[in-house]
């Protein structure tokens, strides 16, 4: 039993019950939290790319809102000029933003510290206008994305937005659990080993560059699954799908979920949907300035991340570890 | 550390099965309600998205105070069919994503009963693909947009349009060049999306060629580098005429850039731009505008005999803090006015269904400022389709050429603008809509 929860078919089975409980909960909650699932379901795979790049490889990135604008484009693009099927836009999504993340990983593996942060959010601030440039990404408006109404099997009841909670839940589930066992795997001691000490690792064997750049590849795969979920939830792509906010609420979940550790990405998830829910209810009680309706979630989220900062800098769930830790020695002496 | 996932894995499940055994007891949820979402025996909750900050924002901000301020004058008298009508505003600051965001939450969280005034060509588009109304069956009410895709009756069932689309809007403006401007050399400035290749479509189909054509990304207006461009674009190519079809921040930042650099060729103002308290709010001296060519299908502003004029300027006065009196107020007020009258053909027994049914019969009927007709049937969720031209004076407000509205009608098709013998209704007692 001991080894079995612990074990690769403990993790599968434990997905798929927590699966078949988001199924049950798709059918009993209105359609507005179906939807916000979804949206959570979304940030999900979009901080635990950004977890795994910074928490567990040790690279920062102040711009993966553009990685995600190469996935949801690039989803679009093959919906809409291929007729790929729904699946293979989202295939065609990871794999594209993949590709364009080794790249850019090249690049990442020779910068450090405040350099790599600034040449990512370089790319966050321009990398969404390029689709100014060119007819085919649709300029300022965009490219309608459109997965389709739901199958017809399903139902008359059956609703879009379930629909897309319902990919959307699928692709995340599918994700975490694939990346926990790549984390668990030789690849996730690789990266740990790096992000502790460079020179360490290389004396131990590890190719730092190649360790960095396949953590960039890696991490560029789920940003772009993450950005064609972005695009299926709000039907379309467009520079401003993917502003730069986007990059630094990602950070933001990333930190409140505890950067080092996948078992708390949830949370951060949680947060980026409910701060809006939250911060509407606050202005429609105090105040009816559209300024302070449009400003108080930023001001919000930002006040949570100093305080993540200051009180709990490794994250909720790894605060609760080093306390039943500490409780636990306690005992024992 | 095996041991400590192997206890949080069972707790975790344990958890879950619970809670999972407790979400199959729950029983679903009905999605079919008694009574149409949004409406009680004492209220109607309407929605709305539109800019209210950010670049685009100017002018159109004024434009739900102005709707509220007219359904306020209705509640105080007794509301429609004894319902108070209560309008929900969110904004999206003119991005399409947000538009999406928005109204999502109109219509699951707010749940409005239907849609009034959306604003922007490509935010309606966004919402309608994701969203998708028309497929839900909630109405859209009069979108704030003049694209002519929206009267699409398939694409877009439950949608009525109110303003005279761009289409239209271009073919006449085309109709007014030839028989000002003949000869001349034209310019344009136009916004690069569907806004501006709609009205693209309508010059072209008016046989109007331009000698330059100077598209804009929607929201550069609000960069300082950008509107020199256009006007060194313009100015370079020597042109007579500029016909400026932009939002009205864009055409205020054309013509306020012009008056810095010295350029000043005969202006024709788009009707979505052409807005002098925005132009003159960012600070453009009214002296540019002055003698510049404008359309519209409401009567002036100024026009202090035209009875709706009267009504409208004293129900701003009352409820809407008497706010400057211009045409983003005469649209917000007109549109509630027009909403107003289909609230009431609906009857007592008001469902969604019942609401397109109504406007759709006697549509036509409505009454309402504007001094073009309107053109709803079953077959066309087409509003107004026609416009008057006239010059902004000096300060800032249009007025009818030689004193008289000349109105020209056409459709979105291949039909000819024709000079409009439209004589409008008088407007019912106190502006209010006989109710069944």
């Amino acid at each position: 039993m001991r080894r079995f929860a612990g074990s690769y078919f403990g993790r599968l089975s434990f997905f798929i019950v927590f699966g078949f409980v988001l199924f049950l909960a798709s059918n009993r909650v209105d359609e507005l939290r179906v939807y916000q699932g979804a949206t959570v379901a979304m940030y999900v795979v979009a901080i635990a790319s950004l977890i795994l790049l910074t928490g567990y490889s040790g690279q920062v990135s102040l711009g993966h809102g553009a990685l995600l604008a190469i996935g949801g484009y690039s989803a679009t693009l093959a919906r809409n000029h291929f007729s790929a099927p729904i699946w293979l836009c989202f295939v065609v999504a990871v794999l594209a933003t993949a590709l364009f993340g080794a790249v850019l990983g090249t690049a990442a593996a020779r910068l450090s510290g405040p350099y790599l942060a600034g040449s990512t959010l370089a790319l966050a601030v321009g990398l969404p206008s390029i689709a100014n440039q060119f007819n085919i990404l649709g300029g300022e408006q965009g490219l309608l994305f459109d997965v389709g109404a739901p199958p017809a099997s399903l139902g008359a009841d059956f609703t879009q937005y379930k629909w897309y909670f319902w990919i959307a839940a699928l692709a995340a589930l599918i994700a975490i659990w694939w990346l926990q066992n790549i984390l668990r795997s030789r690849f996730g001691r690789t990266w740990r080993a790096v992000r502790s000490n460079e020179v360490a690792a290389e004396l131990a064997g590890i190719h730092v560059g190649k360790s960095k750049t396949l953590a960039f590849t890696v991490s560029s795969g789920l940003a772009g699954l993450a950005g064609a979920l972005l695009a299926m939830t709000i039907s379309t792509v467009s520079p401003s799908a993917f502003p730069l906010t986007l990059s630094f609420a990602l950070l933001t979940g990333a930190v409140l979920s505890g950067v080092t550790t996948l078992s708390g990405v949830m949370i951060g998830a949680l947060v980026l949907v409910a701060t809006p829910d939250i911060a509407d209810a606050i202005s429609s009680r105090f105040a009816s300035s559209e300024n302070v309706t449009t400003n108080l979630p930023g001001l919000l989220v930002s006040t949570l991340l100093i305080l993540v900062v200051l009180l709990v800098p490794n994250g909720p769930v790894e605060q609760m570890r080093t306390l039943r830790t500490r409780k636990s020695t306690k005992k024992t002496r | 550390m095996i041991e400590i996932n192997r206890r949080k894995l069972l707790v975790a499940s344990a958890v879950l099965a619970t809670g999972g055994l407790v979400l199959s007891t729950v029983p679903a949820q009905a999605f079919s309600p008694h009574s149409e979402v949004g409406v009680t025996n004492s209220s109607i909750k309407l929605g709305v998205t539109l800019p209210m900050t950010g670049a685009a924002s100017p002018g159109y901000n004024k434009l739900p105070s102005a709707m509220k301020a007219y359904f306020d004058y209705v509640n105080a008298n007794g509301g429609v069919n004894g319902r108070q009508i209560t309008l929900v505003v969110k904004d999206d600051q003119y991005v399409p994503t947000l538009a999406v965001a928005k109204t999502n939450e109109l219509i699951l969280k707010d749940k409005v009963f239907a849609l009034l005034a959306p604003l922007g060509t490509a935010n309606v588009k966004a919402v309608a693909a994701s969203v998708n109304p028309g497929r839900r069956g909630i109405p859209t009410l009069f979108v704030n947009t003049g694209y002519s895709g929206f009267a699409n009756k398939k694409a877009y069932p439950t949608t009525f349009t109110l303003l005279p689309s761009y289409i239209v809007e271009a073919k006449i403006i085309a109709q007014y060049i030839s028989e000002n401007f003949a000869g001349k050399k034209i310019g344009l400035l136009y916004q690069d999306d569907d806004f501006g290749s709609d009205a693209l479509a309508g010059f072209k189909q008016a046989g109007l060629t331009f000698t330059v054509k100077v598209p804009y990304a929607s929201g550069t207006q609000a960069l300082p580098t950008v509107p020199p461009t256009w006007i060194q674009k313009l100015s370079a190519a020597n042109v007579d005429v500029v016909i400026l079809f932009g939002v009205s921040s864009a055409t205020a930042a054309a013509l306020g850039t012009a008056a810095v650099m010295k350029y000043a060729p005969k202006w024709i103002l788009g009707s979505v731009g052409g807005d002098a308290t925005t132009i003159k709010a960012v600070g453009v001296p009214a002296g540019v505008l002055y003698g510049a060519t404008g359309a519209s299908f409401l009567p002036a502003t100024t026009d202090n005999a035209d009875e709706y004029v009267k009504l409208f300027t004293t129900i701003n006065a009352k409820y809407n803090n008497n706010a400057v009196f211009d045409n983003n107020v005469m649209v917000g007020m007109n549109t509630a006015y027009v909403a107003v009258q289909a609230l009431a053909a609906a009857g007592k027994n008001l469902t969604r269904k019942g609401l397109i049914a109504a406007i759709e019969k006697s549509g036509a009927k409505f009454a309402s400022a504007g001094l073009v007709p309107l053109n709803f049937s079953t077959t066309s969720h087409v509003g107004y389709s026609g416009y008057w031209f006239g010059t902004y004076g000096p300060s800032g407000d249009l007025k009818p050429n030689g004193g008289v509205y000349t109105v020209y009608t056409t459709d979105s098709g291949t039909g000819a603008v024709v000079k409009s013998t439209y004589k409008r209704p008088a407007m019912p007692a106190d502006g209010l809509p006989t109710q069944s």
